[in-house]
């Protein structure tokens, strides 16, 4: 049989699956509450192979962390079992220690361009909150910490920020592809 | 939560609401969203843009200057444009497609009570078995830590089975071959149904309607021997195939009863509808299906009597209901849960 000759399926390999390891051993010390963390894994793989194969990833290995992290999050406090505090340190910290800085070519592709110019067109507290949320990973909880300002604070302006998001992606044409 | 301001384009409350998707709703928020989503046909197609905007800028999670870096808020201030040398002119393609969105709808009777859980019984939650459907109307049921991945092009739908199991019901579109790519097996399929299993060591097919090719995806060769009158060998409903990886194994067809084919399909998440009916029996039409299994630890539960309606792979919706609703208490070891009357 002859091995699978996919782009993806080599990307994969080389680039998705050395992290697995890593990726599992922090997310048993992070929620040890979670017994099983094959779901998780296999979800934020489902999800970074969707969003891989209509575009690009800046860094796998940072949508990967994040992503199960926050399906991890998703799934405690959906049980309602959170512990006060408990999620409120810094969650994202050990994410993205390790690996190289994003090359400049990934960070040149078009659809990274579009979406860097999308938030950066923001005004300031819209473009703060998304920052910190969706290039660093930050909660909710931790994004209102840093900034200092109230968590439905940060809530409201997530939203706007989003709406003007997709408005500049309606402008821009950039649509959901298939 | 303050009300949503009712708004002329949707988009507004659907962002509102992604952003409050991702931090988790309260139980009235689940409830005043649902009545959102169904108050307007066009509050369905909003709240797909938003949750695929939301979801497209995780694709610069993890774009810094250097990891070492602290946390910078700024990073994307327009002046500081060290590395983000701008500027294209977009001219992406305006392709429609529409956001599929897996919504999953569990339906209960009576709705769980927001009620924290007793953290000495810890649930672990359950993957749901997921339902997608592709962008040709096609629909796949992916097993538990299945992953796969969608190529389409105009003259070709195919998808790569990555890991696990999964059973495709697929639109006929003979201009338009729908393929299942698995360790270099490549399942065709013109209109048809069809589960493929990736295993370590083999692929397997088994077709639940219609027929399939089983080629080599490199060479295109079929993998299957060749049918007596010089027509291309195919596998029929009812047979299945298994193709063993090593290089020079032959692969084996067999025939497959109806009782085994609803046995080996028994993943698959079907809708449970009870009426009055005793727990025993809804326990046991839960476990054909689960890898986790559920126990009675009261001989007193076996004449508790019940109406609702579950998917059939939703235990854990089960259990939770089970503990706010009718005062149960559910004890989680490794794969069994056993359920008793709390006390």
């Amino acid at each position: 049989m002859p091995p699978p000759d996919s782009e993806l399926a080599r990307w994969f390999a080389e680039e998705v699956q050395p992290h697995e390891p890593a990726l599992r051993a922090w997310l048993r010390a992070r929620f040890p509450t979670i017994g099983d963390t094959d779901d998780l894994v296999q979800e934020a793989y489902a999800r970074l192979l969707r969003v891989r194969g209509t575009g690009s990833v800046a860094c796998a290995r940072a949508f990967l962390f994040i992503t199960a992290r926050n399906l991890a999050l998703n799934q405690l406090r959906h049980l309602r079992y959170e512990s006060p505090g408990d999620l409120t340190e810094n969650a994202a910290s050990g994410v993205l220690d390790e690996g190289a800085a994003i090359p400049e070519s990934v960070a040149r592709a078009e659809d990274l361009q579009l979406l860097i110019h999308a938030i950066q067109s923001l005004p300031e507290r819209c473009r703060q909150v998304l920052t910190l949320r969706k290039i660093y990973g930050f909660t909710q909880k931790e994004t209102a910490a840093r900034l200092g300002i109230a968590e439905h604070t940060v809530e409201a302006q997530g939203a706007i920020g989003l709406r003007k998001c997709i408005e500049y992606f309606r402008r821009h044409g950039y649509q959901p592809r298939p | 939560m303050n009300p949503l301001p009712q708004k002329s384009d949707p988009i507004e409350a659907a962002t509102v609401w992604a952003v409050r998707h991702d931090r988790g709703l309260t139980a009235a928020e689940q409830d005043e969203f649902s009545q959102w989503l169904a108050a307007d046909p066009g509050h369905r197609a909003a709240w797909a843009e938003a949750r695929w905007g939301w979801d497209e800028l995780d694709r610069l999670a993890g774009l810094q200057t250097s990891v070492h870096a602290p946390a910078d808020p700024d990073l994307l201030l327009p002046r500081r444009r060290r590395w983000l040398a701008p500027v294209y002119r977009f001219a992406l393609p305006a392709l429609a497609a529409a956001a599929v969105l897996a919504l999953g709808f569990v339906i209960f009777f009576a709705r769980p009570a927001a009620k924290p859980a007793d953290p000495l019984t810890a649930p672990r939650q359950l993957a749901l078995i997921e339902q997608r459907t592709l962008p040709d109307g096609s629909t796949v049921e992916l097993n538990r830590g299945a992953v796969i991945a969608e190529e389409f092009s105009d003259g070709l739908r195919r998808v790569r089975l990555l890991r696990g199991e999964a059973h495709f019901q697929v639109v006929r579109d003979p201009a338009r071959p729908f393929v299942v790519e698995a360790a270099g097996v490549a399942v065709r399929a013109v209109g048809t149904a069809f589960n493929v299993r990736l295993e370590t060591t083999a692929v397997e097919v088994l077709v639940t309607e219609g027929r399939v090719r089983v080629d080599d995806a490199v060479r295109g060769e079929s993998l299957l021997a060749a049918a007596p009158a010089g027509e291309p060998p195919v596998l029929v409903a009812g047979q299945s195939a298994r193709v063993d990886l090593a290089p020079t194994a032959v692969p084996q067809v067999a025939a497959i009863s109806a009782a085994e084919l609803e046995q080996r399909l028994a993943w698959m998440p079907r809708l449970l509808d009870f009426t009055n009916a005793p727990m025993p029996e809804i326990v046991a039409a839960f476990n054909r299906g689960n890898p986790v299994q559920l126990t009675l630890g009261d001989a007193l539960l076996a004449d508790m009597r019940l109406s609702a309606t579950f998917r059939s792979d939703n235990v854990e919706g089960f259990v939770r209901l089970m503990e706010s609703e009718f005062g149960l208490r559910a004890e989680w070891r490794g794969d069994e849960i056993v359920l008793r009357q709390a006390r």
